[in-house]
């Protein structure tokens, strides 16, 4: 068993440089698919990472106008919001409460210098509503505006539907450039694994006459084409392990704002390690199944 | 051991290789297969080492059904079939050692069997002294007895040889008939040999099948002819 499996290696290390050149355009082809592969997954989960976040914080604060800070009038803003189909939750914040949570936060120190305008508070009565998703901030906060009574709305910085939508595009742009890519990389293999098998018809007649099993005749190509996988998968390992972690590092993490911030290096680019290996291991299999399927003729 | 009934082999273009066989041999014998060029005799072979299937009749080869083998279980099959060709078909990078041992390599046996297997035939067809030497450097019946050293090396049951003497002159032609003759009964494998050469079938009388246009026209010996 042992032996039979270092045969068809060696002959499978043979296969790829035999064609060096052939094979080296195959690998070329694996390298790249493998590395926009790995970009691409880099680009989508980190930024799924940041819509998750956004709509871990599905809130829509609402602000009442100052004249519209009467109990009755409270109590009915609160009641037209909480009809809004996809509202979750509302909570109720004294202007009292905000402006206190404001100087506690940003003015610890100087918290006798705002004592005087205590009786001018700037600060509205507001409502914090929690709604189901992402993308019904918009329409919601509108329809909020809507209510008499109501003086503002805001929802996080950035609009997170449009990151959604974003990352929608990026998937399916991504998504149809990674297939395209790996067509033509099996393509790539399938072909250098036509020329080995034709390089190597003489033993191939051989196997066959004297009885050599269908899959022994098969594994060293399939080993080939597993072989080129592994070796075009290399350098994207490489380059995506050092590339992630030295991005990671100069930007200490976050790109813009703490919203953004990166996926932590480990165990993050280990698993995307293993995801192109995987891949690489894929193409060059599927390549060379297909090559000799076509062109070994086991079937009589 | 061999059973063919009916058997006709029409290619997907169209020929008809073969009409209506019927052909019987028993184990251990030598049969010669005459016929002119396109008469059916590597059909014939084909049909034998399931390579090709029969289009009508049955092929029947030590009780297995050649026919209706799955393609799976053809492998197995053939290692009961040793096949010489005419134009030896050995691998030029290898010596005749490696040449032979290959065969073995392929079906897995192991290499102390493959050892002591391939210097027991490399002596039995004479060839100890140039188990070193690569294929160009040996004379075509020299090369052609490396390749009968191949192809009985995993004792198959049956050795079947199209033309083996078909690139040779009449002195190294003898010498393989003498060899085949000597496998027959040393090994007690059944020989089926294709050939041409109507100076062999008379000076060395055996069974003789002849085909014509895919019709089997005479099988018997060719007696009292012996010195041609
Ligand atoms: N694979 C094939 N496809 C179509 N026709 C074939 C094929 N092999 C042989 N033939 C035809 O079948 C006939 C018998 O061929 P073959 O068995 O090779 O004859 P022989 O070996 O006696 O010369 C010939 O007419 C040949 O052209
Ligand atoms: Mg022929």
């Amino acid at each position: 068993m042992f032996r039979r499996f270092k045969r068809h290696l060696k002959e499978g290390i043979l296969g790829v440089f035999r064609h060096a050149g052939l094979s080296f355009s195959s690998i070329s082809a694996v390298m790249i698919t493998l590395l926009l592969i790995s970009l691409f997954l880099i680009i989508t989960t980190n930024l799924q990472k940041v819509s998750e976040k956004i709509e871990g914080s599905l809130k829509i604060s609402v602000l009442v106008k100052y004249e519209n800070e009467s109990e009755a009038d409270l109590k009915r803003i609160r009641e037209e919001i909480s009809k809004i189909y996809g509202v979750v939750n509302i909570t109720h914040h004294t202007k009292e409460e905000e402006y206190q949570y404001y100087i506690d936060t940003y003015f610890e120190e100087q918290k006798e210098l705002f004592k005087s305008y205590e009786d001018s508070n700037p600060f509205h009565e507001s409502f914090m509503v929690e709604i189901q998703d992402a993308r019904m901030l918009e329409e919601i906060s509108v329809h909020i505006l809507g209510i008499e009574g109501v003086f503002d709305t805001n929802y996080g910085g950035v609009s997170s539907r449009k990151l959604v939508e974003i990352l929608n595009n990026i998937r399916i742009i991504g998504l149809a450039l990674v297939i395209s890519l790996c067509s033509l990389a099996i393509y790539l293999v399938y072909n250098t694994i036509k020329i080995t098998i034709s390089a190597r018809a003489d033993e191939i007649w051989i196997m066959r006459n004297v009885g050599a099993r269908n899959g022994y005749v098969t594994a060293p190509f399939l080993v080939e084409g597993v072989i080129i996988g592994i070796i075009g998968s290399l350098i994207p390992v490489l380059l995506t392990i050092f590339g992630y972690i030295y991005l990671y590092k100069q930007t200490e993490g976050y790109i813009i704002s703490e919203l953004f911030s990166l996926i932590q290096p480990l165990p993050y680019v280990i698993e995307l390690s293993l995801i192109l290996v995987g891949t690489g291991i894929l193409v060059g299999f599927v390549g060379s199944f297909l090559s000799v399927n076509k062109y070994l003729r086991l079937r009589r | 051991m061999i059973k063919i009934e009916n058997v006709s082999k029409v290619y997907k273009n169209g020929t008809h290789a073969l009409n209506n066989i019927n052909l019987f041999i028993k184990s251990g014998e030598f049969v010669y297969i005459t016929g002119s060029t396109g008469s059916g005799k590597s059909t014939l072979i084909k049909l034998l080492n399931g390579e090709e299937i029969p289009t009508k009749g049955l092929v029947e080869v030590n009780k297995v059904n050649v026919g209706i083998l799955k393609h799976n279980k053809v492998p197995l099959y053939r290692r009961n079939i040793g096949v010489v060709f005419q134009d030896y078909r050995l691998l030029k990078s290898k010596t005749v050692y490696e040449n032979v041992a290959y065969a073995l390599e392929v079906v897995d046996k192991k290499p102390e069997e493959i050892i002591s297997r391939v210097r027991e035939v490399l002596k039995l067809v004479g060839l100890n002294d140039k188990a070193n030497s690569f294929p160009d450097q040996l004379s075509g019946g020299q090369q052609q007895r490396v390749a009968i050293a191949r192809a009985i090396a995993n004792k198959p049951k049956i050795l079947i040889a199209d033309e083996p003497t078909g690139n040779l002159d009449p002195k190294m032609s003898d010498e393989i008939i003498t060899l085949l003759e000597k496998i027959n009964i040393e090994e007690k494998t059944t020989i089926l040999m294709v050939t041409h050469d109507f100076i062999i079938v008379k000076k060395r009388p055996k069974r003789t099948i002849s085909l014509e246009q895919g019709h089997i026209t005479r099988d018997m010996i060719f007696k009292g002819v012996k010195n041609v």
